[in-house]
């Protein structure tokens, strides 16, 4: 089976479908249009040029170019999920890229290895996308599972130093702490393997329908990606956690005050989508 | 007499965004003594046992433990040995029992559950049996309160900082938490409180004023 083509007219009726937003936007005075052209230009331009990126190193399809590329990813989600929580780079970077490089490449790694079973793992149709939804899954665990644990200290400090005047190690004190920011990490991973095919098709399943795939083979990669985005999303979160917290508290136990930006802190995290 | 020193405080200050809580502090703490530190709200009180604890760090002045200056690998050792209640009673939550199991997991708590002196207390205490199943968010602030004490008490530690540990209880409780630690003579405590049940023959007092300096 061949994916049909979207010639250049194609694509011109697809953005025409924009004019019913546009025109509901103008009637009930819902001031969108400028929002919507800026997001779609935006949208546009940036995976046009993903596309053009692609191919060319698709072509070359070297392995180290691939994991190079992987691994840019890494350092953005990295950067983006420290942003989303509103905490300072300076000493959550570092222990963060190293949480997100292992648990993601690993997870990755296994998968091509032996789920696909590639002759060539670092191959650049498999490591780069895949690679993309296991990272911005996990990405998305950590900015809940990340926030929520910085926030809880903030917020419960009592607890925490009660815990520590104990005589629990800064590990044990805070033990209550991972478990529940992990749990609040997971529930959106676990809700969506849940619900998997039940609502709507995911889009894995629905890019390898369209792709000409079975739909058993279609769900056997859907399955098996899930599986990979739940394992990468809690290795990530706890590392991420048990990592950050080697540079976040001083030598008495305490949190470091200054890693909190000073700035009035937006819930906005807490609806960041992907 | 000075191997018997526990705790001294000597011209300890404390500047909380350039407002100065407290100054000069001076105190020395035998073995076995029991202080009642008093003074009005925001006189620094509390302050002094976190510093202790190595939750706030003094800025001016140095605070001696067992005649070792408090830093930062000592705070660890004061930890496991000082059994402190805090003033505030928010310890935790879910079932007690699944709390006490928590802290009794921590490496110097293993082994110190007594379960005999724990059900001896509750009864002195006048904690129902069914406390233990029960949500700690869910109890009294006199519940809760008792609950703290009890697990200061079993941890079998035997310097206690006490702050308002008795706060929320009636007079009656109040009397026999207090008396409780004031009989066993080996006991050092350090007790901050309102309540009068503390003020007994064997306690002295030490008067916190305005600035945080101690009458001498």
């Amino acid at each position: 089976m061949e994916i049909p083509d979207i010639s250049i007219l194609s694509m011109i009726f697809c953005f025409l479908l924009l004019v019913i937003p546009l025109v509901i936007s103008y009637a009930i005075k819902l001031h969108i249009i400028h929002v919507t052209a800026g997001s779609v230009t935006r949208m546009t331009t940036q995976l046009f040029l993903v596309g053009i990126f692609l191919t060319f190193i698709f072509d070359l399809n070297n392995g180290l170019l691939n994991l190079t590329w992987v691994l840019m990813m890494v350092f953005t989600a990295t950067y983006t999920t420290i942003r989303n929580v509103g905490l300072k780079m300076e000493k959550l970077f570092f222990p963060m890229l190293l949480s997100f490089a292992v648990a993601n490449l690993s997870v990755v790694l296994y998968f091509n290895e032996f789920v696909l079973d590639l002759e060539k793992i670092l191959e650049a149709r498999y490591l780069i996308p895949i690679g993309g939804m296991i990272l911005g899954n996990s990405l998305r665990g950590n900015v809940v599972g990340i926030g929520e644990f910085y926030e809880d200290i903030r917020r419960n400090e009592n607890r925490y130093l009660y815990n520590l005047s104990l005589g629990a190690k800064k590990y044990e004190a805070l033990l209550p702490y991972i478990r529940k920011c992990l749990r609040s990490a997971l529930r959106p991973t676990l809700a969506n393997i849940a619900t998997a095919g039940l609502v709507f098709l995911p889009g894995l399943m629905t890019g390898q329908i369209l792709g000409g795939a079975s739909p058993i083979l279609s769900i056997k990669y859907q399955i098996s990606i899930m599986i990979a985005i739940y394992v990468s999303t809690v290795m990530s979160t706890t590392f991420c956690i048990l990592s950050t917290t080697q540079t976040t508290f001083d030598e008495y136990g305490l949190i470091k005050k200054e890693i909190y930006k000073e700035k009035k802190r937006k819930k906005e995290y807490r609806h960041h989508s992907h | 007499m000075m191997q018997d020193e526990i705790i001294r405080y000597e011209g300890v200050g404390m500047v909380y965004d350039s407002k100065k809580v407290l100054s000069g502090f001076n105190l020395r703490i035998k073995q076995g003594q029991k202080i009642l530190l008093k003074g009005k709200s925001g006189t620094g009180k509390s302050t002094l046992f976190k510093m202790l604890l190595g939750f706030e760090k003094p800025t001016e002045g140095t605070l001696y433990y067992r005649n070792q200056p408090v830093d930062s690998s000592r705070v660890w050792e004061i930890r496991k040995e000082v059994a402190y209640v805090s003033q505030e009673t928010d310890l935790g939550e879910g079932p007690v029992k699944v709390l006490l199991e928590e802290i009794f997991s921590y490496h110097p708590n293993r082994d110190k559950m007594d379960s005999e002196k724990l059900h001896a207390l509750m009864q002195d205490f006048e904690l129902e049996e069914d406390t233990l199943d029960k949500n700690y968010e869910d109890l009294s602030g006199g519940e809760k309160q008792r609950i703290g004490i009890l697990i200061a008490l079993v941890l079998g530690r035997e310097i206690f900082l006490l702050d308002e540990a008795t706060s929320a209880l009636d007079s009656e409780l109040k009397k026999k938490v207090a008396d409780y630690f004031l009989e066993q003579e080996e006991l050092t405590l350090f007790i901050i409180s309102h309540d009068r049940e503390w003020e007994k023959e064997r306690v002295k007092v030490v008067e916190l004023n305005k600035t945080g300096r101690n009458k001498k």
